[in-house]
């Protein structure tokens, strides 16, 4: 393993991690939103222990979101300097951006949200938990903006081997942004709905809190009948609006090494070294037909029409596509057949869907992992595509702090997530019906 | 243009060490603080604010990189180990606050919080000291002025905002530490002397320090006014970093990367000077309304009426 590897692996790790909580935090922070408004309109106290409830699962994931980012900003300079340095007049500024617009109204207003319950007037609640929902989807926008711009990059020159920008419009809003941050923000927002829809339905397979559940649970699964459908469409474009421009990328989400395959494969392990698939399970003809062609004759391209040097590791983006597609399908059949028992009337009563939910509730962030592994894994061996190499963004570093950071990541990031998911359990397991609390009562 | 925003990473980095700086300082306090409650009451305080306050972080490294990429791209790897093990313990406490305050009682949590503070403001004085770079135990000893210093904001937040016994300890502990964090302070200077070679640096060094003595005096001073050691300090560390910088201006960090070697191109510094620039007075706002929402002395029965048992 070289010391590219391990930074790779480092920064693998710290992103995926950290994309873990935005993928619940960005929707449950609109979905408190919502409920708080509801309780301030209405005065039911079944909104008000909505949001407690879920405010309770909120604030440690966004903590962890926090600290987390916190990580990746610095790992571009520790980690990668050569990228922070060559692209800094670009990337930097987009980020700035980020930290101005949307991490300071987040973090200003948080406080309130968590711990103004009680200590501040009911507008001011409101107020603040709608910039912190406010503040999560600037924070998204400005963050694939700069992303997006890795994968198309615009508006800019190379001077001394420097990015300097030329039109920031175009560096900003670049062709693939325009789909890329639909797709993102409908992906969070799904995330977070199966997450809620799965909590939710604990509460009914046990008969317990039901007013609370069955709410949480119809929000929830209403909101994923009406996106997923979107997302699907969304995504069929986000992949019109990259794709063309990184055929290496089309190739390897595909699974063909070489071009002429017209069907679709559905399974295969790909070996790089050998450049074949060890196992491979094609459909015949699907692959022709999804480029419009029913007559079984236009070819998938194969990674064979990429230069070897300029391959990126087919596994990642073949597998990191299946898990985004198969969890699409996943998704639009349960939210499709959730919409049926609800017209049906059978919403409440079918335990088998019920228990079926509790089992979807990851499935959207496994999505959205397997989405981000695509997209940057694809476009490999470029940080920023077809401008500047991985392995010429690389800082260097000793050996000994490496293999330290790594092994120090890794460990902390398992207590984390073990910790962020033992407290979740234990907060489902004594539940909703005592955040109401007489005064001086904790919820537990 | 440069220049504007050099002055600009200069408020990041005089509002990240006094806000983070009370809040890891009070962290540190948890570990030698005795009674359960005052500790748990003390985490609370941070638990409010803290995100607020590390945002000030970001910002300082993000407009490190946006405006002079090549020392972002370079200062970060030499101080590369002080660095993450500051960004292990960021992660522990930020972790741990939460955990504590949203389902206590949390002791082991709330010791993960202390000892990670302790150890983020450690790393961070390594960190600084890389700067001139210099290791070894003049790291340690920046190390120990800035654990100290933090402490002493920390105490000195916590006699602002807090009522009886556990004000009356901040209010004696935060003397203790300001005296110490003074004495490592100068043994710094001591030690690694600033190169004050013209004499209008000169002035302007000594005038800086006479500013930072006179905080420190005031933060001294018995009076019925419990926010006065805060301003004192908060004077007393502003006059002192601000010092630092004059003394190594235009330098970013030794041997030789300059403010002019290392800056953005224009097109970068002109969309950061108006996009971020004008942003500063929203963001200052923000960070008021998040501590003017909780402003006064926390409610004695703050515990007992934690939030989420609160009734309206
Ligand atoms: C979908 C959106 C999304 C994506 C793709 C990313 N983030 Fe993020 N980030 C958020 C959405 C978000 C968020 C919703 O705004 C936060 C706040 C709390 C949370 O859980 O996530 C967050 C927090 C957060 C913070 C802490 C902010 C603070 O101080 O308050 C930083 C520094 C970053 N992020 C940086 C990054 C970087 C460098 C990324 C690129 C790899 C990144 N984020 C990807
Ligand atoms: C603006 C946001 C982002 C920036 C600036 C960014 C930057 C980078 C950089 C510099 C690399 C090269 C290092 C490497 O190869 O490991 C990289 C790779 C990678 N990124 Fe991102 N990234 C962003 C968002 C994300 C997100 C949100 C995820 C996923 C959750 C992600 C997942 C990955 C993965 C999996 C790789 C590894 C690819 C590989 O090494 O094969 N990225 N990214
Ligand atoms: C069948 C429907 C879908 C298609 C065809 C699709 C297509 C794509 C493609 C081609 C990419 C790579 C874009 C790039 O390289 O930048 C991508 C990325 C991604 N997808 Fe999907 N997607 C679908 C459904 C979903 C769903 C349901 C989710 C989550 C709930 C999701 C989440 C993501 C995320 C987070 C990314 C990475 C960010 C980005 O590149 O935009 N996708 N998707």
């Amino acid at each position: 393993m070289s010391l590219l590897d391990l930074s790779r692996w480092q920064f693998v790790i710290t992103v995926m991690f950290h994309m873990t909580f935005p993928a619940i935090t960005v929707g449950l922070s609109i979905l408190l939103s919502i409920l708080y408004g509801m309780y301030w309109r209405t005065r039911k106290a079944v909104y008000l222990q909505m949001f407690r409830f879920w405010r309770r699962i909120f604030a440690v994931g966004f903590a962890i979101g926090v600290v987390a980012g916190i990580v990746i900003t610095f790992e571009m300079g520790l980690n990668w300097g050569g990228y922070a340095a060559k692209t800094g007049p670009i990337i930097g500024p987009i980020i700035g951006m980020e930290v101005v617009t949307a991490f300071f109204v987040e973090a200003g207003f948080i406080g309130v949200l968590l711990y103004g319950d009680g200590r501040v007037r009911h507008a001011t609640m409101f107020a603040s938990s709608v910039m912190v929902s406010i503040g999560t989807i600037l924070s998204s926008t400005w963050i694939i903006a700069a992303n997006s711009w890795m994968q198309t990059p615009a508006g800019f020159v190379v001077r001394d081997g420097r990015f300097e920008p030329t039109d920031w419009l175009d560096a900003i809003v670049n062709r693939s942004f325009v789909w890329r941050w639909p797709h993102m923000v409908l992906a969070v927002l799904i995330s977070a709905a199966f997450f809620v829809a799965g909590i939710g339905a604990y509460y009914l397979v046990k008969a317990r809190a039901l007013p609370f559940a069955r709410r949480s649970v119809s929000i929830a699964l209403g909101v994923a009948a009406m996106l997923v459908p979107v997302q699907i469409f969304v995504g069929d474009h986000t992949a019109g609006a990259v794709l063309p421009y990184q055929l290496s990328k089309l190739e390897a989400l595909e699974g063909n090494w070489t071009n002429g395959n017209t069907g679709f494969v559905l399974f295969a392990i790909p070996d790089q070294q050998a450049q074949r698939n060890l196992a491979e399970l094609d459909i015949p003809c699907l692959g022709s037909a999804i480029n419009k062609d029913l007559t079984c004759k236009t070819a998938v391209p194969g990674l064979d029409l990429t230069p070897k040097a300029d391959r990126p590791d087919m596994a990642a983006v073949f597998w990191g596509f299946r898990v985004m597609f198969l969890a699409a399908l996943l998704m639009f059949g349960t939210a499709f057949y959730a919409t049926i028992l609800r017209f049906r009337r059978k919403l409440w009563t079918s335990r088998r869907f019920h228990r079926f939910l509790l089992w979807t509730t990851p499935v959207g962030v496994l999505a959205i992992l397997g989405g981000w592994a695509t997209a940057e894994t694809g476009r490999q061996p470029w940080v920023v595509f077809g401008q500047l190499r991985t392995a010429d963004a690389v800082s260097h570093l000793a050996p000994g702090e490496l293999v330290f950071s790594v092994v120090g990541f890794s460990l902390l990031y398992l207590v984390m997530l073990i910790a962020y998911v033992a407290y979740i359990i234990r907060t489902v397991r004594i539940g909703p019906e005592h955040v109401l609390g007489l005064a001086g009562g904790r919820a537990n | 243009m440069s220049t504007i925003w050099f002055l600009l990473i200069l408020l990041c980095l005089l509002m990240y060490v006094v806000l983070d700086g009370y809040d890891l300082g009070i962290g540190i306090a948890t570990l030698v603080e005795p009674d359960a409650s005052h500790r748990h009451e003390m985490l609370e305080q941070v638990a409010q604010a803290w995100d607020g306050n590390e945002t000030w972080l970001v910002l300082l490294g993000v407009s490190l990189w946006a405006g002079f990429p090549t020392a972002f791209g370079t200062i970060l790897p030499h101080a590369y180990l002080p660095v993450i093990v500051m960004l292990f313990a960021l992660i522990v406490r930020g972790v741990s606050v939460e955990l504590a305050s949203q389902a206590p009682p949390a002791p082991r949590w709330e010791r993960a919080f202390g000892i990670a503070s302790l150890i983020a403001a450690l790393a961070q004085g390594v960190a600084a000291s890389t700067l001139i770079g210099a290791i070894g135990w003049f790291s340690a000893l920046v190390a120990v002025t800035v654990g100290c210093g933090y402490l002493a904001l920390g105490y000195a937040y916590a006699q602002w905002k807090t009522t009886g016994e556990l004000r009356a300890r901040a209010a004696h502990r935060g003397r203790v530490s300001t005296v110490l964090a003074s004495i490592a302070a100068v043994a710094c200077l001591l030690a690694a002397p600033p190169n004050l070679h013209t004499p209008a640096r000169l002035i302007a060094f000594a005038g800086l320090l006479l500013f930072a003595v006179a905080g420190v005096v005031m933060s001294m001073i018995t009076s019925p006014y419990d926010g006065l050691p805060l301003a004192g300090l908060v004077t007393a560390v502003v006059a002192l970093v601000i010092a630092l910088v004059v003394a190594r201006y235009p330098l970013l960090a030794s041997p030789d990367l300059t403010i002019a070697k290392t800056a953005a191109p224009s097109g970068t510094l002109t969309f950061l000077a108006v996009g971020i620039g004008l942003n500063v007075p929203l963001i200052l706002f923000y960070n008021w309304f998040a501590h003017h929402a909780f402003r006064g002395k926390a409610p004695a029965n703050h515990l007992a009426n934690g939030r989420t048992g609160a009734t309206q």
